[in-house]
């Protein structure tokens, strides 16, 4: 009896708490259905979301419907979603995913830049000085030094305003295997042009192959063009050996970048040869001619790795080609010689990287050594003697800029000439000519990437065929650059 | 004997040279893309960066040692939007390595899915500054950014190494998992998804959504850190600064430059020392590598005071990392805010 009792009070209360557990169920299959019930309505709700956008998307950019996704009940993972809407504006589309997220309309690309076209970079360079040195009526003395007067003509600059010149430089990639550039030099007695280069991209084991108008890779400023100078002239070993242009030819450049560890680049280029100062050819009857090429050189460029405040690269060069003298009526008639110059150079330039901005601290100095080597022999027979014309000369020039403050930047540069001055000529026979030296500052100021005031004082000590000069030289100049600014070159 | 040992130890150098060239050589132009793709590539990859987080990135010349790291790199990666422009293209020229020229799948511009703020809407000139015509590219300073930027490193692996597939998803997840926490608090991460999040912060409903989920509250991290200082003005001197500004609610409409990449000038100085005046601003943001004159001489006049952050990855010994750089840059600022 006692038994059933406790069976039938036991029945009775599972059977109440069976109850409880039931409605307590219910309850919850009813806070599920809505909960699903809303889910349902929130998918549906982004379904027609993403339908109504893939629709206003395809409205838009008809040719991107082909490529849009079909709507998929899966919401798109956030970076899916940002890709689409980074595509979407970089088109210039219409961005609707994230519009309500960004108030600015900052996601819109301008079609001028998404839709930039043929890869034409053109920039402008316009290089003007004012001059003024105590050298007198006879000229600027870097032009009459002792033992290279005569080499070339170059006038150099005048006392007054200068229009340097208008450089105009053009640059694409031609197609996948060629890029080119060329930089024509408009002055005020004509344009020519300084470079027209047509260089490989892809060829294989790091070579790269160059031909057209090319300034030759021989030492350090020569690569550079003359508004990328750090100061406003060429230092006067380059004016002797290679005008103030610098060797600039027609021909063929290879150079091949080592695969060691370190920055180590070979080069090698024939040039037809016609350099005034140094390679002059003739066409004068008399004389032989030659066919190009008749130049020659080679140079290699060794760079370690010093880490992230340290630039450092060794230079060697050396050059060998055909060269002629004629001059008319020289008493006796017209005379000529032939024969050969070798040059050979060496230059390094150390960087040193502050970290801080606009060139704040940062330090360059850098210097470069030629020595030039040149023998002909008269072949007209007119000069009195018959010692060969020969010429055994060098020159140097080191120098230093500091940053003074952000865009401001100080240097000094010595340049000297014909530390080794022997000339030997078919007339006077051996000329024991002098060394000229100079000492000059500099002030510049990079008010931006694109325009630059430079301020250069100089003493120059010249040896002249009239004897010992000397004189001031200072130079006020003023430089911009507008268009595409080419990156700059180490 | 001798022989024999110099042979084992040239083999084993060799056997070590090669095990080392197996490896992906990613060589990332700054060093936020360096960390980022370290993560992302995890022990597939050598990452490098050609700069150190201490420079200017704008002012950097390309010198020889960059070149022959990019000869040797199979992949690269760029911030892009024109922030490289005066030397990425040099180095890439002289490297001679056309697998990695910009165009090509081993060449990643790390801003192509990126949220971009400031894009001129008008034709830009010089005359404005150094204005980047594609939108201002110090956007990885929007941690959104340098989740997607991660995503967009992962996916261009993918497509080149796709037998490295899984580990770069894996290890995608595991950075975007770690940014998550680090932006909304680990608890709440852990809770409702780093991506739930995001989207919840994106669409200005993070607080609806916490309470939505029971989470009222909870948010932790940058977001937290950052919460109380919403709609406050920072001073800043570039525009480098804008997209942490805009992740986090605050206004860096001043610059101490007069023009992006324009030195101050007095005349202009004197009108933000009106403005912070007016504006009750507390912060002058800057980098280490700009002169802190122009800062101080604000700071001088008004009650801001000058905060010199790094937002680069190794601008600092705090700043070892990304995310570290970017904890460093937040504490930093809401200590001064």
């Amino acid at each position: 009896m006692a038994g059933a009792l406790l069976f039938l009070t036991a029945t009775r209360a599972s059977a109440q708490s069976d109850v409880e557990r039931y409605q307590k169920l219910e309850a919850e299959v009813q806070a599920l259905r809505q909960q699903m019930g809303a889910m349902q309505e929130q998918h549906a709700r982004e379904i027609a979301e993403l339908k109504a956008m893939l629709k206003q998307q395809v409205a838009a950019a008809p040719t991107q419907g082909e490529t849009a996704a079909p709507p998929s009940a899966a919401q798109p993972s956030l970076y899916e979603s940002f890709k689409h809407a980074a595509q979407q504006t970089a088109t210039g589309g219409e961005p609707s995913l994230y519009e309500s997220v960004k108030r600015s309309a900052a996601t819109l690309v301008p079609e001028a830049v998404a839709g930039k076209g043929a890869d034409l970079d053109l920039s402008v360079v316009l290089d003007t000085y004012l001059y003024h040195d105590t050298a007198g009526e006879a000229g600027p003395l870097p032009g009459r030094m002792s033992g290279f007067a005569g080499d070339g003509d170059d006038e150099g600059p005048k006392n007054g305003f200068n229009l340097r010149e208008v450089e105009l430089g053009l640059s694409a990639a031609v197609d996948p295997y060629f890029r080119a550039w060329a930089t024509v030099s408009i002055e005020e007695d004509g344009a020519g042009f300084e470079e027209a280069v047509l260089q490989t991209t892809s060829l294989p084991y790091g070579f790269t192959l160059s031909g057209g108008k090319i300034k030759s890779g021989i030492g350090r400023l020569n690569r550079q063009h003359a508004h990328a100078w750090d100061f406003l002239d060429a230092p006067l070993v380059y004016r002797a050996m290679f005008g103030d242009e610098g060797l600039s030819d027609d021909g063929l450049q290879l150079t091949w970048l080592a695969p060691t560890p370190f920055y180590l680049l070979f080069g090698t280029e024939v040039f037809n040869g016609g350099n005034e100062q140094s390679f002059n050819v003739s066409d004068a009857e008399g004389l032989p001619s030659h066919d190009a090429p008749r130049l020659y050189t080679a140079f290699m460029k060794v760079g370690p790795d010093l880490g992230p405040n340290h630039a450092l690269q060794f230079g060697l060069s050396a050059l060998s080609g055909r060269s002629q003298v004629y001059e008319e009526d020289t008493g006796t008639g017209d005379a000529g010689a032939d024969g050969d110059t070798r040059i050979y150079g060496t230059d390094f330039v150390y960087k040193y990287d502050a970290m801080r901005t606009h060139g704040e601290g940062d330090i360059i100095v850098q210097g470069e050594y030629f020595y030039r080597d040149q023998d002909l022999d008269d072949l007209s027979g007119r000069w009195v003697g018959l010692q060969p014309w020969t010429k055994q000369q060098d020159g140097y020039y080191v120098q230093g800029l500091y940053g003074i403050l952000p865009r401001w930047r100080t240097g000094l540069r010595w340049d000297q000439v014909g530390v080794i001055n022997d000339v030997q000529d078919p007339e006077a026979g051996d000329l024991a000519c002098d060394d000229s030296y100079r000492l000059t500052t500099v002030l510049d100021w990079q008010l931006s990437e694109f325009s630059l005031l430079r301020l250069q004082a100089g003493r120059g000590w010249y040896a002249t065929d009239d004897g010992r000069e000397d004189a001031w030289e200072f130079a006020l100049e003023w430089q911009v650059t507008f268009g595409k600014h080419p990156a700059h070159d180490f | 004997m001798k022989n024999t040992c110099v042979f084992l130890l040239a083999a084993a150098a060799c056997l070590a040279q090669a095990q080392a060239a197996e490896k992906i050589q990613i060589v990332a132009t700054t060093t936020d893309l360096a960390d980022i793709a370290r993560q992302v590539a995890g022990d597939t990859a050598d990452v490098s960066s050609i700069t150190t987080g201490r420079e200017d990135p704008h002012t950097l010349r390309a010198k020889p040692s960059f070149i022959v790291r990019a000869r040797d790199a199979d992949v690269w990666i760029r911030i892009g939007m024109e922030l490289e422009v005066g030397w990425e293209p040099v180095i890439l020229r002289e490297s001679r390595n056309d697998r990695i020229y910009v165009g090509t799948p081993r060449h990643i511009d790390a801003s192509l899915n990126v949220l971009r703020l400031e894009v001129p809407t008008q034709r830009v000139t010089r005359d404005l500054g150094d204005v980047h015509p594609e939108g201002n590219p110090h956007y990885w300073l929007d941690p959104l950014n340098g989740r997607l930027v991660a995503a967009t490193i992962a996916e261009r692996l993918s497509a080149v190494y796709p037998e490295h597939k899984a580990t770069f998803e894996t290890n995608l997840h595991a950075f975007e998992r770690a940014l998550d926490a680090h932006m909304f608090g680990e608890d709440a991460t852990a809770k409702l998804g780093g991506e739930a999040l995001w989207r919840a912060l994106l669409d200005k409903r993070l607080d609806a959504f916490l309470a939505e989920r029971g989470m009222a509250g909870k948010l932790g991290g940058w977001c937290a850190t950052m919460r109380p200082h919403q709609g406050k003005t920072v001073v800043t001197y570039h525009r480098s600064w804008s997209y942490l500004a805009e992740r986090f609610g605050l206004k860096a409409d001043i610059q101490l430059e007069p023009k992006p990449g324009i030195p101050p000038s007095a005349k202009h100085l004197a009108e933000v020392v009106e403005a912070v005046r007016a504006r009750g601003v507390k912060a002058i943001l800057q980098e280490p590598f700009y002169t802190r004159k122009a800062a101080d001489f604000v700071a001088s006049k008004t009650d801001a005071r000058v905060v010199v952050a790094p937002t680069m990855t190794g601008g600092s010994a705090e700043a070892a990392t990304y995310l570290g750089m970017l904890d460093n840059v937040i504490g930093k600022l809401s200590a001064a805010l």
